[in-house]
């Protein structure tokens, strides 16, 4: 009964979606087997039923005394494929959003439940769980979450941030500078009583797996609705950039989410099936030491994976590790000395700077061919790095820049973006 | 400077360097310094490492590279350090009479931390995924000269405050409360950094011989071999000085110039190695115990040429554990240096009759 009851409701939405004038496509009809679970027990018949809502609501609530438990309230999903950590499930007028390992070490996932506002928050979660989506505000505290907020069009519901000084996103910027933006610091230092002031929906921020230096216990402590991004914990470049539907969940932003997802995806699938079959894979190592300790991406880590998307062969690929490895410099040395790519350097300027630094960079032979590579082409005047703000939600175009380092004639129109050569 | 009071006073044990000490202490030193340069986390044969040493071929190219620019410099600055720490130990605790002194007792490590902190920690990384390349962010030369900086504040004030101060006691307390301060300006910075510099932070307080090179070499030896030349050209007024401030005064040493010095020298050792190398612990603390415990003497005569050669064999052996041979990975040297050390000091508290007769006079 309740599956013929859902199907109603679809065919009855899909009639009205054909019926208006001017009916735009939905990329996500909604069928029903996607929504797991319909707990309608008043059929909608009985009194002038509210119509189920053809579009997730971007904006405002269900109005007072229009919730049917019966209405699936998100007609528009999103489906995850490639984030390793994240999990959401639909109910009618609320989602289940959880992280399997929020932050490194984590004991437990973490759960969110996000209710469409304007109908009866579930029974059984506890209230810091619970946000009432659309949120109308919210503060970010890394600049991670800013290109999806971007693309999704919300950004004007950003109402703080931890620090502007290293953004890159030029309208983040013109916010900031036109003083619409409060900035509330960093991990336990964060100025709480700022975040109260503001009352933002949510404070969006991450987990180091440090708690006591991180932001979260202290906000969560005040009583403020905290909610934990863990992107960066995902190894892989696509399921990084899947979490801009994490964040667009929040917004019901579903559609956009899909849609920039689905772009990213088949661009990114396609420039990985050039270099698929290819022969020549130049060798490829990262990083700089510290201290005498280098600290080298994993075999199974983010960057490796980039390397090896791109047609490189990541000296470090046996390691089956996916964050970074201490290594001692002299094995690195050892095992990079002859490599033709060196990439990913951090902050650095000129092959001479490094020289001085340390002479023994100059006994690599990627360093004495000039092929040294650094993400360090978009910077804000501030020394904001956009590789880390949107090279998050747009890996294609990171993949396409070292698609054109490594392997230049597959790639003969593309200008690199987030990619310099070290000179 | 330099008191003669040995004739004349009949200050010291009968017990001076016997040459078969020296030559133990040698061959334990030397020995160590071969095992630092034979493992690392590549595997070289032993007579390839004597065979490239002797200015021969290898078998492959990187492994001249990896023992001329590599492991020498790594030991050396061990060597550096360890003798540094352990000469600037020793004369914290005699300056002050306390078996728990260390290098760092006058804030010299604090006012470096102090200093490393700000750079590390004042420099942005833009987000979760700055993560790795903050660290990457300085080059070591920053880190380095920011610590001198540090250091070389504390110090000044020290030894401002050197200069005025009657009682030494009164000093231990000062240098007691910089640290203090410079601790909690590190604390609130931290406090109010991402985590990920924090993170970035705490590596350099793990203590590393491995970050610094030849260039690096020529600024810390110079100033290291100084520091040890002045630590070796107040062993007579450390003796005195053994006996009480008062006592002391009354043999004719001018104490608050003795004291200058060894300040001086102290925080010259163990500024620079906390520079170069990172605040390295214990080794400044057990060493002088060893020494002591090994010839059973209080004579400075013996226990400062004892800990210098004893703490450089022991930073080399030290720095072969920590980087694991025959693995790729590095454990950080501050770890591996309590190992070391608290056996040690435990050592000492158990045999505290003959810690009360060195400090007792």
């Amino acid at each position: 009964m309740l599956r013929g009851l859902s199907l109603l409701i679809v065919i009855l939405s899909l009639t009205l979606a054909a019926c208006s004038p001017a009916a735009t496509p939905t990329p996500t009809v909604p069928s029903p087997t996607a929504a797991p679970t319909v707990t309608a027990t008043v059929a909608p018949t009985s009194t002038p039923a509210p119509a189920a809502p053809e579009h997730n609501l971007t904006e405002g609530c269900v109005p007072e005394g229009q919730y049917d438990p019966s209405i699936d309230y998100f007609p528009e999903k999103v489906t995850l494929t490639h984030a390793e950590n994240l999990t959401v499930e639909y109910h009618n007028h609320y989602k289940v959003v959880t992280i399997a390992i929020p932050w490194p070490g984590a004991a437990e996932s973490l759960t969110y439940v996000l209710v469409q506002c304007g109908t009866p928050r579930p029974e059984g979660f506890r209230e810091e769980q619970i946000i009432d989506v659309p949120i109308d505000s919210l503060i970010t505290m890394s600049t991670t979450y800013l290109p999806f907020l971007d693309a999704f069009g919300v950004l004007d519901r950003l109402v703080g941030l931890d620090d502007a000084t290293f953004v890159h996103n030029p309208t983040v910027l013109q916010m900031a500078a036109e003083g619409k933006l409060a900035t509330i610091g960093y991990g336990a230092g964060v100025n709480v009583e700022q975040v109260l002031e503001l009352a933002p929906d949510i404070v969006m921020t991450y987990g180091s797996g440090m708690l006591e230096y991180d932001a979260h216990p202290v906000l969560l402590q005040a009583g403020q609705k905290v909610v934990i991004n863990a992107e960066w914990l995902d190894t892989t470049p696509l399921g990084r950039a899947e979490w801009g539907k994490f964040i667009a969940l929040f917004f019901n932003e579903e559609v956009e989410a899909e849609a920039l997802f689905n772009q990213t995806l088949k661009r990114y699938e396609e420039l990985k099936a050039l270099t698929a079959n290819i022969s020549g894979r130049p060798t490829v190592f990262s990083g700089l030491p510290y201290q005498g300790t280098w600290y080298v991406p994993g075999g199974r880590s983010f960057a490796a994976t980039f390397f090896r998307d791109a047609g490189a062969e990541y000296l470090w690929s046996d390691d089956d590790s996916t964050g970074s490895v201490p290594l001692s410099f002299e094995a690195v040395f050892e095992r990079a000395r002859e490599a033709d790519f060196w990439l990913n350097l951090g902050f650095v300027s000129t092959l001479e700077a490094m020289k001085e630094s340390d002479v023994r960079y100059a006994d690599f032979k990627a360093f004495q061919t000039g092929n040294v590579w650094n993400y360090d082409a978009r910077m804000s005047p501030n020394g904001g790095n956009d590789y880390f703000e949107s090279a998050v939600a747009y890996p294609e175009v990171v993949l396409a820049d070292l698609i054109k380092i490594f392997h230049p004639d597959l790639l003969p129109d593309h200008e690199l973006v987030y990619y310099r050569q070290v000179k | 400077m330099i008191m003669n009071l040995d004739e004349e006073l009949n200050l010291l044990p009968h017990l001076g360097v016997r040459w078969w000490v020296l030559l133990l202490l040698g061959t334990a030193l030397t020995l160590a310094f071969a095992l630092s340069l034979t493992f690392g986390s590549v595997r070289i044969p032993p007579q390839q490492v004597f065979h490239i040493l002797l200015g021969g071929e290898g078998e492959k190219a990187s492994w001249s590279d990896i023992l001329f620019k590599f492991r020498l410099p790594k030991a050396m600055t061990a060597m550096l350090a360890g003798a540094a720490l352990s000469a600037a130990g020793l004369q914290m605790q005699t300056l002050f009479r306390n078996p728990l002194a260390d290098p760092f007792v006058l804030g010299v490590s604090s006012g470096a931390s102090l200093g490393v902190s700000v750079v590390i920690l004042g420099m942005g990384t833009g987000g979760a995924l700055g993560f790795i390349s903050g660290m990457n962010a300085l080059g070591d030369l920053t880190v380095a000269a920011a610590a001198s900086a540090g250091a070389g504040l504390v110090l000044g004030m020290v030894l401002m405050l050197s200069r005025r101060v009657q009682n030494t006691l009164t000093l231990l307390v000062m240098g007691l409360m910089f640290g203090y301060l410079a601790s909690a300006v590190v604390s609130l910075l931290i406090y109010i950094s991402r985590p990920e510099q924090v993170q970035v932070f705490s590596l350099w307080a793990a203590g590393s011989f491995g970050g610094v090179t030849w260039s690096q070499l020529r600024v810390f030896g110079p100033i290291t071999a100084l520091g040890l030349l002045m630590a070796l050209g107040m062993i007579k007024p450390l003796n005195a000085l053994l006996l009480g401030d008062d006592y002391a005064r009354s043999l004719g040493l001018n104490v608050r110039r003795a004291r200058f010095w060894i300040i001086l020298s102290a925080s010259l050792l163990a500024g620079a190695s906390t520079a170069f190398c990172g605040p390295i612990w214990f080794i400044g603390v057990a060493v002088p115990h060893v020494a002591r415990s090994l010839f059973n003497t209080a004579d400075h005569r013996v226990l400062l040429p004892t800990s210098i050669l004893l703490g450089a064999a022991l930073a080399l052996i030290a720095d072969v554990i920590a980087q694991l041979p025959g693995s790729q990975r590095v454990l950080p040297l501050n770890v591996v240096m309590s190992l070391f050390g608290v056996p040690v000091i435990l050592w000492v508290i158990v045999r505290q009759q003959q810690l009360r007769q060195s400090f007792a006079g």
